[in-house]
C-alpha cells in the first residue's frame, strides 16, 4: 500500500490544492503518452484519439491524486 | 543615433505612460482600457496607426450601441441575452474574415462582450460602463496619435511611393520572364518566384495605400486615380497569370510564325510596363503607347490541326487583353504623376445586377467554433461555482477567441508559451515591484520600462502575437487604478483562467471538423472536386432549359468555391507536419498545389467560354462528341472528390488522346462537309476558344492526377493525437 505524500503543496507560503497539482501532472503525463503513441504510430488502433486523450488525462489525474498525492 | 525599432518602442511606451497619467489624474475608472487602445493601435507609420485607430473607435461606438440595446432588451432574460449576443458575435466573426475593415468587426464584437459581461450583472451602471469604455479608448487613441505626430513622425508616403515603384518593376520583370517562356527561353522556377514576389508587392502596396491616404494630402487628393490604379493592377496580375498558364500549351507551337508581329508586340508591352515604373519613380515617359494588333498568319494557322488552332486563338486573346490593360495602366499613371497631356476620362462602372449572397463554408465553420467558445465559457460561468475569472472568463475567451477562430491553422499549443511567459512577467511586476512604488513618477517609469521592453523585444511583424499577449497581460494583471490594491489571488486567478480558456479553444478546434492540417487539406480537395463536378454537370447543351434562380445561385456558389479553394489549400500546406510528410517531400505537395491552381484557372476559363453564344450549326453537329467528353471529365472529378488519389495518369492520358484524335477527325469531317455560309469567322473563333478551354481542363486534370499519385496518402488518413 502506497503512503500518500503531503495533502497540500505550499510554494512561497501559497497553498495550492492537491487536485490542481494532480491535474497538472496528469495532463503532462497524458501529453507524454500521446506523443509516444504518435511517435510509434500506435494511434491507428484508436477509433477517436481526441476522446482517448481526454480519458488519459482523467485517468492519470485520478491515479496520481489517489495514490501519489493522496487528495 | 537611435534605431527605428527603438524609436517606435519609445513612442508606444511614452504614449502608454501619458495615457495612464491623464486617466489617473482625472480619476477615471479602468485606465487600463486606455492602455489597451495604445497597445493595439500602434503600427509602423502614422497613417497605418490612424487607420487602425479609426476602425477601433468606430468599432467601439458601434459596440456601445449594440451592447446597450441588448442589455435594455434582455436585462432579465439571460438565455435570450446570451443567444442574441452569440448570434451578433457570430455575425461579426463571419464579417471579419471577408471584410476590408476586419479590425472594425473584431473590435465591434469583443467590445460588445466586454461591455455586456461587465455591465450585464449591473445594468443600472451599464450606460456609464459603455461610455467609460468609449472615453478611455478615445483617450488612448488621441494620446498615441499626438505622440506619433510630434515625436519622430513616420509618414507612409515615401514607403508608399517605393512600394508602388517596386510593384510596377516586379510586374515588368514577371512579364519579361513570361515573354521568355513564350519565346521558348524561359526559366519556370524564376517565373514562379516572380509571381510570388508580385503578390507580396501588391499586398504591401494595398496596406500602404490605405495608410498614405490618411497621412498624405497628395495621396488623398488623388485617391480616386490611385484606387483605379489598384483595380487595374489586380486585373493585370490576373491577366498575366492566365497568360502564363496558357503558355505551357503553346510551347510546342511556333508562335512567332503564327503571330508574325509577336516580337514587336512583346517589346511594346514591355516598354509600357517599364514606362509605368519610370513614371512612378517621377521620371517623364520617353514615349507614349503605340497601337498594336496581334494578327494571325492565316495560312500558317489553317495548316494546324483544329486543337492547335484553338490553343493559338486562346493565347492571342490573352495577349490582346494585356494590350488593353497596359494601355489603361499607362494612362492612369500619367494622370497620377501629371505627365498626361489630357485628362483620362473614365467610364462609370457598369451597373451590375444585385450580387447573390454566397456563403463561405470556411467562414461559417469559424462562426460555429466561435459561437461554441462563447457558449462553453458562458455555461461554465453559470454552472461551475467560483470559476477563475468569473464573468471576465467569457469576455476574455471571446476577445481572443474571435482572432483564434479566424485562424484555424494556428494550433492552440503555440499560444501556451507566450501566454505563460506574459503572465509570469506581469505577475513578477505586480507582486514584487508595484507594492514598492509610492508615486506616479515610479509607476510611470515602470509602465514606460515594461511597455518599452515588450514592444522592443517583439517588434517584428511575425512576433505580433507575443507582443499583443505581453501588453494585454501586463495591462490586465497590473490593473493600475487610483485605489490600487495588491492581491496574489488576482494574479493566480488570471493565471488559472488561461488553462481553462485554452481548454475551450482546444476543444472547440474540433468543431465542426478535425483541426488536423492533413484532414482539412483532404476535405478541401474533396470540396474542390465536388464543385468542379457540379459545374461540369451544368455545361450540358440544352437550349430549351431555362435556368432557375436556385440553379444560378448554385452555379455561382460552386464557381466561387473552385476559384478560391486553391488559395485556401495553399494556406494549409505550410502547416502539414512530419506525420503527413513522413514519406512525401513538401515539394511534391507544392507541385500538387500548382497543378490544382492551374485546374482552377482553366475551369474558370471554360465557364467563361461556355457562357458565350456558339454557332448552333456547329453545336448540333458535334453535340454527342462534346457530351461524351464532358461526362468523362465529370466522372473523373466525381472519383477525385471521393479519394484524392483516384485515377491513373496513364489511363487518363491515353483516354484523352483518344478523345482528341476522334474529335479532330470529326471536326474535320464536319468542316469539310458544310458550306462556309453556315458559320462566320467569329463563330469559328468562338468555337475554337471553347474547344481550347475543354482541352486545357482535360490536360490540367491529367497533370493533377499524375502529381497526386506521387503523394503517399495513407498517413493522411490515419488517426492520431494532435
Amino acid at each position: 500500500m502506497l503512503t500518500p505524500v503531503p495533502h497540500e503543496f505550499a510554494i512561497g507560503g501559497v497553498y495550492l490544492p492537491p487536485m490542481l497539482i494532480a491535474a497538472f501532472v496528469g495532463i503532462l503525463a497524458a501529453l507524454v503518452t500521446t506523443r509516444l503513441l504518435n511517435r510509434y504510430r500506435l494511434t491507428k488502433f484508436f477509433f477517436y484519439p481526441p476522446l482517448v486523450s481526454l480519458a488519459l488525462m482523467i485517468i492519470y489525474t485520478v491515479l496520481i491524486g489517489t495514490f501519489v498525492i493522496g487528495a | 543615433m537611435l534605431s527605428r525599432k527603438m524609436k517606435e518602442s519609445i513612442k508606444v511606451a511614452l504614449a502608454m505612460t501619458i495615457a495612464y497619467g491623464i486617466s489617473l489624474s482625472q480619476d477615471w475608472d479602468r485606465p487600463y482600457w486606455a492602455g489597451f487602445a495604445v497597445a493595439f493601435v500602434s503600427l509602423a507609420s502614422i497613417g497605418q496607426s490612424m487607420n487602425k485607430a479609426a476602425l477601433r473607435m468606430f468599432g467601439t461606438l458601434m459596440a456601445m450601441v449594440v451592447a446597450l440595446t441588448f442589455i435594455a432588451l434582455f436585462a432579465q432574460e439571460r438565455w435570450a441575452f446570451i443567444l442574441t449576443l452569440s448570434v451578433y458575435a457570430g455575425f461579426c466573426c463571419y464579417m471579419m474574415s471577408g471584410s476590408k475593415h476586419a479590425y472594425f468587426w473584431q473590435v465591434s464584437c469583443f467590445v460588445v462582450l466586454v461591455i455586456c459581461f461587465d455591465a450585464g450583472p449591473d445594468p443600472v451602471n451599464a450606460f456609464d460602463t459603455a461610455m467609460l469604455r468609449a472615453q478611455q479608448t478615445g483617450l488612448g487613441i488621441l494620446v498615441y496619435s499626438l505622440v506619433a505626430i510630434f515625436l519622430w513622425p513616420s509618414r507612409s508616403i515615401s514607403a508608399f511611393n517605393a512600394a508602388a515603384t517596386e510593384l510596377a518593376c516586379t510586374q515588368n520583370q514577371f512579364y519579361q520572364a513570361c515573354l521568355g517562356l513564350a519565346h521558348g527561353q524561359g526559366d519556370v522556377p524564376e517565373v514562379r518566384r516572380l509571381s510570388a514576389l508580385g503578390v507580396q508587392a501588391k499586398t504591401n502596396f494595398d496596406q500602404l495605400l490605405d495608410a498614405a491616404e490618411i497621412d498624405s494630402s497628395d495621396v488623398w487628393e488623388l485617391r480616386r486615380p490611385w484606387r483605379r490604379y489598384q483595380q487595374q493592377q489586380i486585373k493585370l496580375m490576373q491577366a498575366l497569370e492566365r497568360w502564363r498558364e496558357s503558355l505551357a500549351e503553346v510551347e510546342a507551337l511556333h508562335l512567332r510564325r503564327l503571330l508574325p508581329n509577336l516580337e514587336t508586340f512583346g517589346v511594346e508591352i514591355d516598354g509600357r510596363l517599364a514606362q509605368v515604373a519610370q513614371m512612378l519613380d517621377d521620371h517623364a515617359p520617353q514615349r507614349v503607347p503605340q497601337s498594336q494588333e496581334l494578327s494571325f498568319d492565316k495560312a500558317a494557322l489553317r495548316s494546324l490541326p483544329h486543337f492547335h488552332r484553338a490553343t493559338v486563338v486562346v493565347a492571342r486573346s490573352n495577349m490582346q487583353q494585356l494590350e488593353q490593360l497596359t494601355r489603361a495602366l499607362f494612362e492612369t499613371v500619367s494622370e497620377l504623376k501629371g505627365f498626361g497631356t489630357t485628362t483620362v476620362t473614365v467610364d462609370p462602372p457598369p451597373r451590375l445586377p444585385a450580387a447573390l449572397f454566397l456563403p463561405d463554408l470556411d467562414r461559417l465553420a469559424n462562426v460555429i467554433r466561435y459561437m461554441a467558445i462563447i457558449w462553453m465559457s458562458w455555461l461554465g460561468l453559470i454552472y461551475i461555482n467560483d470559476l477563475p475569472g468569473g464573468a471576465g472568463l467569457v469576455s476574455f475567451a471571446g476577445s481572443m477567441g474571435i482572432a483564434i477562430a479566424n485562424m484555424p491553422q494556428l494550433s492552440v499549443s503555440k499560444l501556451v508559451a507566450p501566454a505563460a511567459g506574459s503572465v509570469l512577467f506581469a505577475g513578477i511586476l505586480y507582486i514584487f515591484l508595484m507594492p514598492t512604488l509610492s508615486s506616479f513618477i515610479g509607476l510611470g517609469l515602470m509602465i514606460f520600462a515594461a511597455t518599452f521592453a515588450i514592444t522592443y523585444l517583439y517588434s517584428e511583424p511575425q512576433q505580433m502575437l507575443g507582443r499583443a499577449l505581453g501588453l494585454a497581460m501586463f495591462v490586465t494583471i497590473a490593473s493600475i487604478s487610483n485605489q490600487q490594491s495588491y492581491n496574489f489571488l488576482s494574479v493566480a486567478n488570471t493565471a488559472m483562467m488561461f488553462p481553462l480558456i485554452f481548454l475551450v479553444y482546444a476543444t472547440t478546434a474540433y468543431l465542426p471538423w478535425s483541426p488536423r492540417p492533413e484532414r482539412r487539406f483532404v476535405r478541401l480537395l474533396g470540396r474542390f472536386f465536388r464543385s468542379s463536378e457540379y459545374l461540369m454537370s451544368t455545361m450540358r447543351w440544352d437550349p430549351a432549359h431555362r435556368t432557375t434562380r436556385l440553379e444560378r445561385w448554385k452555379q455561382a456558389f460552386h464557381a466561387r468555391e473552385v476559384a478560391t479553394l486553391p488559395t485556401k489549400l495553399a494556406s494549409w500546406a505550410p502547416h502539414l507536419d512530419n506525420w503527413a510528410l513522413s514519406s512525401t517531400p513538401m515539394e511534391q505537395v507544392q507541385t500538387l498545389m500548382t497543378s490544382l491552381q492551374l485546374l482552377s484557372y482553366r475551369m474558370e476559363r471554360l465557364l467563361g467560354e461556355r457562357e458565350k453564344l456558339q454557332a448552333p450549326f456547329l453545336v448540333e453537329q458535334l453535340l454527342e462528341d462534346m457530351r461524351a467528353w464532358r461526362i468523362g471529365i465529370q466522372v473523373s472529378f466525381q472519383r477525385l472528390a471521393q479519394s484524392p488519389a483516384a485515377g491513373e495518369q496513364e489511363v487518363l492520358r491515353e483516354r484523352l488522346d483518344r478523345t482528341l484524335d476522334a474529335l479532330e477527325a470529326r471536326i474535320q469531317e464536319v468542316v469539310d462537309n458544310i458550306p462556309d455560309a453556315h458559320y462566320s469567322e467569329r463563330d469559328a473563333e468562338s468555337f475554337y476558344r471553347l474547344l481550347g478551354a475543354y482541352r486545357a481542363v482535360s490536360t490540367a486534370l491529367v497533370d493533377y492526377v499524375g502529381n497526386a499519385a506521387t503523394i503517399d496518402w495513407a498517413p493522411w488518413q490515419q488517426e492520431r493525437f494532435v
